[in-house]
């Protein structure tokens, strides 16, 4: 009988892609992949530490798997472990332990397991770009990761801690990558890592390889993931005219004081910020923008926390994830003065949510009497297909004989839903 | 992978500047950076790292940096004991306060510090001498003009505010507002939080394009 394995998958999408392609092995080694929640063989746990909550997560995942079977191995990897390796590795209950940089290793290691050769995590191979092509995965788009590590040492963020040095991954293993995910039937691919803007191997910066990847032949479109607002200019905004580009980014503003900027240290001023919207704006005026933003860091006035509402408010950004500041050990935002308490974080972010509705709700609506390009992921029992569209906005339709996962469709936006995530409604155009 | 793992560097010596400010110089062990990069470094073995600036020109022999000890201080202090084949983990060089190569000898550069926030202007200074700069230097007292010989005449204005003698009495901040900056200008600030912010709203104000403002936080 074969083995059963199940994965979880805690935080960014450069885990997400990390699961899959290792997932991946596993289903073509014969392996059955299970829902977390069932008895399996094996768990593989892909851990997150960005924020305490993070953390928490994902030790509430660790000891869940570890009490669903006994006899289960159990592997844990991903930032937690590069951020608390001592403490896990005296969990009795995790059988394997394994940094960042070897979980592209970890079929070897449990297929070996299973057949009786213990090696131990320190043997094996030491490569962040060690991930073969998903053909099995729990999404209907293919993420390609393009970069590894981070160099800004922003002073609230743990991530260059944990994921190390920045490294870009060669054109030709992400165009290899690229075409084998489309020979599998993807259609949509997402570029995605911990800095992509800084992309930099070979004389090739991050605009000139979006400009490559384009270039590759095939019904497909590419998106990019979280950005940071640095490394990159005007030539990326003339690309998102390319119709294989699609008109979203993620970028992070974090504040929208630049007194607080300045204490994140971050590479940029909310006006450049604003400016580099502006442009893209200009461009494609329709652009979907979405961003971070960390309230209560420490030394936040109520005086900063306004300009941060105020900049979401001129932005508009038709999404936001908001993070309460949390203390990350050996960051230098630990040793500043002026840690704010939980009632303001709470307040702050309550403040932030409310405004971020507000806004989604104003820029989904603005897409009603237009059309857009679904890409379908699942179709439901009541034949409504769901999907997003370019401008990566959730939309549902009715579901025609031929509509099918993983295909581009066009539909007429003719409504939006009510409540705090609103889909809009589509209508199949022949 | 190339995770944040401390490298082991050679102290070659200790040279006080005044008695709290010294500058620490460390074996090259072949490292390369860009000036205006910084270390992070610490004791050998110990937890506590900092960041400090590259103090020392690009091609020298040698690295330093430019420490000044901070009362309570859990690395400077120590730092300060360090003698001669001790050694120190480094990692290292971070950071994008750099000046971008096809700027570099075709703009006109401000570069604004205060204490020993001059350490990445020492280090561009004395990598590229031909670049077109000015460097305005906040300090309080006299002594903290360190090492200003190693700027031309006319090049280095020290901005003195708890005594007379320097090239200006006051803060940097009076000294701009007076003497006010072109907008074609790029300006480089370094040193403490207040002062940048501070700054930061006099260039603006003045006409300075946020695209021409960069900016190293000294906390």
């Amino acid at each position: 009988m074969n083995k059963k394995i199940a994965f979880k998958t805690l935080g960014c999408r450069l885990n997400l892609y990390e699961t899959d392609s290792v997932m991946s092995e596993f289903a073509r080694a014969g392996y059955e992949i299970v829902d977390f929640n069932e008895q399996a063989d094996a768990y593989v746990i892909n851990t997150c530490t960005v924020t305490n909550m993070g953390d928490h997560k994902s030790r509430q995942t660790i000891s869940q798997a570890g009490r669903r079977n006994d006899e289960a191995v159990l592997v844990v990897t991903g930032c937690m472990v590069n951020n608390h390796k001592d403490q896990l590795d005296q969990n009795d209950r995790i059988t394997y332990v394994i940094e960042n940089d070897r979980k592209g290793s970890i079929f070897h290691l449990i297929d070996s397991h299973f057949q009786g050769e213990i090696i131990h995590p320190d043997e094996l191979l030491r490569d962040r770009f060690a991930f073969g092509s998903a053909e099995t995965s729990f999404h209907s788009r293919s993420l390609i990761k393009i970069q590894d590590g981070c160099d800004n040492f922003c002073t609230f963020c743990i991530v260059p801690h944990v994921r190390g040095r920045a490294e870009s991954r060669s054109f030709e293993d992400i165009e290899k990558n690229i075409k084998e995910v489309l020979s599998y039937g993807y259609k949509e691919i997402i570029l995605t890592g911990v800095n992509i803007g800084r992309y930099e191997r070979d004389g090739l910066n991050f605009e000139g390889l979006v400009e490559k990847i384009l270039e590759i032949p095939g019904d497909f479109r590419v998106r990019i993931s979280s950005i940071e607002p640095e490394g990159f200019g005007e030539k990326l905004f003339k690309l998102f005219h390319h119709p294989k580009l699609t008109p979203h980014l993620h970028m992070c503003l974090q504040s929208g004081s630049e007194k607080v900027l300045l204490k994140m240290r971050r590479q940029y001023t909310v006006d450049e910020f604003e400016k580099m919207v502006g442009k893209i704006k200009n461009e494609i005026p329709d652009f979907n923008f979405t961003t971070d933003i960390i309230v209560g860091f420490p030394g936040e006035t109520e005086k900063d926390f306004q300009e941060t509402c105020e900049a979401v408010n001129r932005i508009g950004f038709s999404h936001i994830h908001t993070f309460k500041y949390s203390v990350r050990k050996g960051t230098r935002a630990e040793r500043l003065p002026d840690h704010l308490p939980e009632k303001v974080k709470n307040e702050r972010s309550a403040v932030i949510r409310d405004l971020a509705e507000k806004h989604k709700r104003n820029y989904r609506s603005g897409f009603i009497g237009k059309t857009q390009t679904v890409y379908v992921e699942k179709i439901d029992a009541r034949g409504n297909a769901h999907g997003y569209g370019e401008h990566y906005i959730p939309i549902r339709f009715k579901a025609s004989k031929t509509t099918q996962p993983k295909d581009f469709h066009k539909v007429a936006i003719i409504g939006i839903e009510n409540g705090i995530d609103p889909k809009l409604i589509g209508a199949f155009v022949q | 992978m190339e995770t944040i793992t401390h490298n082991k560097y050679t102290v070659k010596e200790i040279r006080d500047l005044t008695p709290s400010t010294y500058v620490v110089r460390l074996e090259r062990n072949d490292m390369k950076f860009m000036p205006g990069q910084n270390l992070n470094l610490g004791l050998s073995g110990d937890t506590e790292k900092r960041d400090y600036s590259i103090y020392s020109r690009k091609n020298e022999e040698f690295l330093e940096i430019l420490v000044k000890e901070v009362e309570d201080g859990l690395v400077s202090k120590k730092l300060k004991r360090m003698k001669p084949g001790d050694t120190l983990e480094v990692d290292g060089p971070f950071g994008f306060f750099t000046i971008k190569e096809e700027n570099r000898y075709a703009k006109k550069f401000l570069f604004i510090a205060s204490g020993t926030g001059i350490a990445p202007f020492h280090s561009i200074t004395g990598s590229f001498p031909e670049i077109n700069y000015t460097l305005i230097h906040g300090i309080r007292e006299l002594n903290e003009a360190y090492e200003k010989e190693h700027y031309p005449e006319g090049k280095y204005i020290s901005c003195v505010s708890q005594e007379d003698g320097g090239d200006f009495r006051g803060r940097v901040t009076d000294y701009i507002k007076q003497h006010p900056v072109d907008n074609e200008t790029i300006c480089y600030l370094c040193g403490n939080v207040n002062m940048i912010y501070d700054v930061f709203d006099i260039l603006k104000e003045q006409g300075v394009p946020s695209e021409n403002l960069h900016a190293e936080v000294y906390f």
